[in-house]
């Protein structure tokens, strides 16, 4: 075949190859653009919950929230023993009402709960509580 | 050799021919001129862009040519030609533009003409100083011994006829097709272009959350602590969820007699007031999805589960 004999029609099939690249160009372009939008989306809300999960469980007050629950109950009754991120704490003798205060508190907190023993002795509770945070 | 196909001598007085098959012709002098210029050039397309203007003055004015540049021996060989005119006359001669595979010139081929080859009963052609011209055969020697013309004659390099012949398309026609097309392929390259950047712009807020949070960078360290955190979430919100479950079970008649939780489970136990209160205790614990037991011997209840 002639190639030069139907140059005209190369012409314009080149010059419609190239829209046609340049079409498809752009469709890539568009779905790829969707796939990175989603995947940025993600890893955004992939991020806060990272930054959300280690505001609660990492906090630096924590250790200070901590304190509140020997500053709960009577001096007396609190056996209180801190190392480091460790708490063990023993209550003595509590009402039901003082269980139920330290109990809330307890579950409030952002802490890991190793142990937590309730025990009935009489009218009043023994509790024995470790957490690490 | 240019090509394997027939080769045909165009010339003036040829007789008309019938053809089922496209054919190489080989032009006479009467249809191109000649200019042979020994010029201080190197190349090529050197000896082309000249051509033209070696030409001024030579040629018919008002006529469109074109020119065919090749090297001899000792100078540039420039030919021009007229396609529209070679065409109409090959058209004459009953031989269609697109049966036409390629041109050739008598000049081509100087070497081959080693004797004169006739051209019709009056004329022949002749090499002369170098150049193929027409001469009328009564010029030629007696003892001259004509060559026959055939497919060795057949130069190594051929023009082709330009033109809109068996094209779908004119030039004029093409080139607004070409001009569409093209300015459309910028359209959607501008925008693939944009689109691509608009993608950057999602990353932004990727990007202020990393500046803000610059111990998150690597994606690893994201994934550790993202599983770390998580599993301690999970076991701790089941702890709690555990615990709010239990504490719904006291009511009237139901006392905590002891609870013990840790890592691994829990175990609970609950003083009922009568057979009443443990039977409601223990359908609530099962509500919940808990493995409750009744204590033998009294109205006792244990619930006991893994975390």
């Amino acid at each position: 075949m002639n190639l030069k004999r139907y140059q005209n029609e190369l012409v314009a099939l080149l010059a419609f190859l190239l829209m046609l690249g340049a079409f498809l160009y752009k469709n890539g372009q568009i779905s790829s653009q969707a796939e990175d939008a989603a995947t940025t989306k993600q890893a955004v809300s992939d991020f806060k919950e990272i930054v959300a999960l280690k505001k609660i469980w990492a906090d630096k007050k924590t250790s200070k929230k901590v304190e509140k629950l020997k500053e709960l109950i009577p001096a007396s009754k609190v056996t209180w023993s801190k190392k480091s991120k460790k708490v063990t704490a023993v209550y003595e003798g509590l009402t039901s009402k003082e269980l139920n205060k330290l109990v809330t508190k307890i579950l409030n907190l952002a802490v890991e709960i190793r142990q937590l023993d309730i025990q009935k002795t009489g009218s009043s509770y023994h509790v024995e509580f470790k957490c690490k945070w | 050799m240019g090509s394997n196909k027939e080769l045909l001598l165009a010339h003036a007085s040829m007789e008309h021919v019938s053809l089922s098959h496209s054919v190489n012709i080989m032009l006479t002098p009467q249809f191109y001129t000649l200019i042979k210029e020994p010029l201080p050039v190197k190349y090529l397309y050197q000896a082309k862009k000249i051509a033209p203007s070696l030409f001024e003055g030579l040629l018919e004015e008002g006529r469109s040519y074109e020119y065919l540049v090749f090297k001899e021996e000792n100078s540039w060989a420039f030919i021009a030609y007229d396609v529209d005119k070679i065409t109409e006359f090959l058209g004459t001669k009953g031989i269609k533009p697109e049966q036409v595979s390629k041109l050739f010139f008598a000049q081509q081929s100087l070497t081959s003409f080693s004797d004169p080859v006739l051209l019709g009963k009056k004329e022949a052609l002749v090499v002369l100083d170098d150049t193929v011209v027409v001469v009328p055969q009564a010029a030629l020697g007696e003892e001259t011994n004509p060559l026959t013309f055939n497919d060795s004659f057949t130069p190594k390099t051929g023009v082709t006829l330009q033109g809109a012949y068996g094209s779908l398309l004119s030039m004029k026609q093409a080139s607004a097709l070409a001009v569409a097309f093209t300015f459309f392929a910028g359209m959607f390259f501008v925008e693939g272009w944009r689109y691509g950047n608009n993608s950057k712009a999602a990353d932004e807020e990727m990007q202020v959350l990393l500046e803000e949070y610059p111990s998150l960078q690597s994606k690893m360290q994201r994934e550790n602590i993202s599983a770390k955190y998580k599993t301690i979430d999970a076991a701790e919100r089941k702890k709690r969820e555990v615990v709010k479950s239990l504490s719904m079970m006291i009511f009237k008649g139901v006392t905590l007699t002891s609870f013990t939780l840790n890592e691994k489970g829990f175990k609970v136990q609950f003083s009922c007031s009568d057979a009443k209160v443990a039977k409601r205790l223990n359908e609530l614990a099962k509500k919940e999805k808990l493995n409750a037991s009744k204590i033998a011997g009294g109205n006792d209840i244990q619930i006991e589960g893994t975390l």
